[in-house]
């Protein structure tokens, strides 16, 4: 028996041990990428800024941003909301710039490959266009998640008398998909490190996984439901009879109002 | 001195296309080697004031314009590599989103702007600023380095403007590309650059260098004082977005710029290749954003650049790896 100091025989021993490559590209590449992607759609990290607008402010006029921007025939009106947004982005955290460009300049590249076809029929400037319409949109969406925290884009739904029942599913939907998705990326971690050499079965894995989440959903759910009743709460959403205008909030409206007389303008309505 | 789309051969922007590759390459390498992470942004913000000078027309004797680059001063900042890259950056910007240089023609105006006027320019500075100790030795260097790197720059634009008619004619030897030949070329850039666009040049380096000297002496990689930030730095960027506007006083094309019709009309005819040739369509063309007026277009579309390259420049920074040091 060596003594506590001394390394053990079995350790000083080489290994020539090499374990078999094996075909895993489904469990490391496809699967952790999904569960990768439903970790990133985490709402909790939104920080607000000096001149934010309140929460339903925010809410409303990014909506309304968002839909002038699809109806907008005219490129200008996407062309001054671009500088908004870009200028938004400029200013945002490292981390949550990252973020946000990631998103949106996929959904623009996903946009503009579905419109390839069009580049190729000689229309380039269509998939341009909708390429960058999706970047505009995408990005005013992810710069409203990543400047409001979670509890006030709650209590702005409640401000536009969303019923309840509403927000509560989308709220709990919202952070379990995300706890499930960490959950999910570190178990296929996990596996993956400790699979070395070749796994002759697969699928009991992939299934081990699926179950392991299962029993943690189901934990989850409980647990809510006892915190809920620790907490005296019956699925009532305070908040929305609390909102009232700001100063930020009028600035913002006046500038939305100038951006959908230009619209109205642009499109030969007003 | 943005030479546009079709006015060199597609063999010679191959050339350049192909040269730059290993130039930026070698920039890139050593901008991680040499640029510490946390002054990523700032080059960003250096790539701006770039971006924005090039937004300054001024008008040219033979009623031409030209425009500063500000290459030499990110090179004083950051580095000549540094300022290779971001210059490059904003010229690409430049070409995809307002049409400004073509996109063939990248390699080239990156080589002549991005690539030659910072290591002239750095080169004249680092001469005069070792011989003269100070403040003032800086600045006498970032003038007169910043003079002589935008001459030697737009000698070149001149060279591969006019070996075009000499190189690339059709059956009747009237010129594919670029009508004017080098004794036309050489003199008609020169004059304007010599006597006003490298002044301007000078001005805007020296001005906006001694501004960062003395407001925010943390800008840039030799200094290394903390306190100050960029705050002075951003405010200076917003007050050029907000007078870019001045840019359009100056009427009339810069030399070599020329759309096709007005070519046509000097000449007396259309060179084939330039009728003929592949031509982006930018969304911003000449920083005008569709029927918006001139001036809200230009501040508009200042603002998209800049903001690109801001964002840019901090993703990059995200991108490097942090240092950590274990001694």
């Amino acid at each position: 028996m060596p003594g506590s100091g001394e390394i053990p025989d079995w350790l000083s021993v080489p290994q020539a041990y090499e374990p078999l490559s094996d075909h895993s590209t489904f469990a490391a590449k496809s699967m952790l990428s999904v569960a990768a992607v439903l970790r990133q759609l985490r709402l909790d990290d939104g920080r607000t800024s000096l001149l934010s607008p309140s929460a339903p402010v925010k809410l409303t006029l990014a909506l309304g941003a968002i839909i002038l921007n699809s109806l907008a025939g005219n490129i200008m009106v996407t062309l001054v909301l671009l500088a908004f947004v870009l200028v938004r982005a400029a200013l945002l955290p490292r981390h949550a710039l990252a973020r946000a460009a990631a998103v949106a300049g996929a959904a623009a590249m996903l946009a503009f490959l579905i419109a390839l076809p069009a580049a190729l029929l000689g229309q380039p400037a269509s998939a341009v266009r909708l390429g960058l319409k999706a970047l505009v949109s995408t990005g005013l969406a992810m710069e409203v998640a990543l400047t409001t925290p979670a509890a006030e884009l709650t209590g702005a739904l409640r401000s536009f008398r969303v019923p309840n029942l509403v927000i509560m599913a989308i709220d709990l939907t919202l952070r379990n998909i995300v706890r499930l998705g960490e959950c999910a990326y570190e178990t296929l971690i996990a596996l993956t490190l400790r699979s070395v050499g070749r796994d002759t079965d697969k699928r009991a894995s992939m299934g081990n996984v699926g179950g392991t989440l299962f029993v943690r959903a189901s934990r989850a759910a409980a647990d809510t439901y006892d915190a809920m009743r620790c907490r005296g709460f019956e699925g009532e959403y305070d908040g929305g009879a609390r909102f009232r205008l700001h100063a930020a909030d009028a600035a913002w409206i006046a500038a939305f109002a100038l951006l959908a007389a230009l619209f109205l303008h642009l499109e030969g309505i007003a | 001195m943005h030479i546009p789309e079709n006015y060199l051969s597609p063999s010679t922007c191959a050339v350049f296309d192909v040269a730059m590759v290993p130039i930026w390459g070698y920039a890139a390498k050593k901008v991680r080697e040499t640029v510490p992470r946390e002054k990523m942004p700032l080059v960003g913000i250096a790539a701006a004031f770039c971006f924005l000078s090039m937004m300054f027309n001024i008008p040219l004797p033979g009623g031409t314009t030209g425009h500063a680059v500000c290459g030499t001063l990110i090179a004083i900042l950051f580095g000549p590599w540094t300022a290779c890259l971001a210059v490059s950056v904003a010229l690409i910007i430049q070409a995809v989103f307002f049409g400004d240089g073509g996109i063939l023609a990248i390699g080239a105006n990156c080589f002549n702007m991005a690539f030659v006027l910072p290591m002239v320019g750095y080169a004249v500075y680092k001469l005069i600023s070792d011989r003269i100790e100070g403040r003032k030795g800086e600045l006498i260097g970032a003038g007169v380095g910043s003079y002589l790197g935008l001459n030697v720059a737009a000698l070149l634009a001149a060279i591969e403007f006019g070996i075009q008619p000499m190189l690339f004619t059709d059956a009747a030897g009237a010129a594919l590309y670029c009508p004017y030949p080098l004794s036309v070329s050489i003199p008609a850039m020169m004059l304007g650059h010599l006597t006003v666009a490298g002044l301007a040049e000078a001005g805007f380096t020296v001005g906006i260098l001694a501004f960062l000297r003395s407001t925010a002496p943390s800008f840039g990689i030799e200094t290394v004082e903390q306190g100050g930030k960029a705050a002075s730095a951003i405010g200076l960027v917003v007050a050029l977005i907000a007078a870019c506007p001045l840019g359009l006083l100056a009427t009339g094309d810069a030399w070599g710029e020329w759309g096709l019709e007005d070519l046509a009309e000097m000449v007396g005819y259309e060179p084939a290749g330039l009728a003929t040739g592949w031509e982006w369509s930018s969304f911003m063309p000449d920083y005008s954003v569709g029927a918006l007026p001139e001036v809200a277009g230009y501040i508009v579309s200042a603002i998209i650049g800049v903001a690109l390259l801001v964002i840019i420049f901090r993703l990059a920074a995200g991108a490097m790896k942090p240092e950590v040091d274990f001694s």
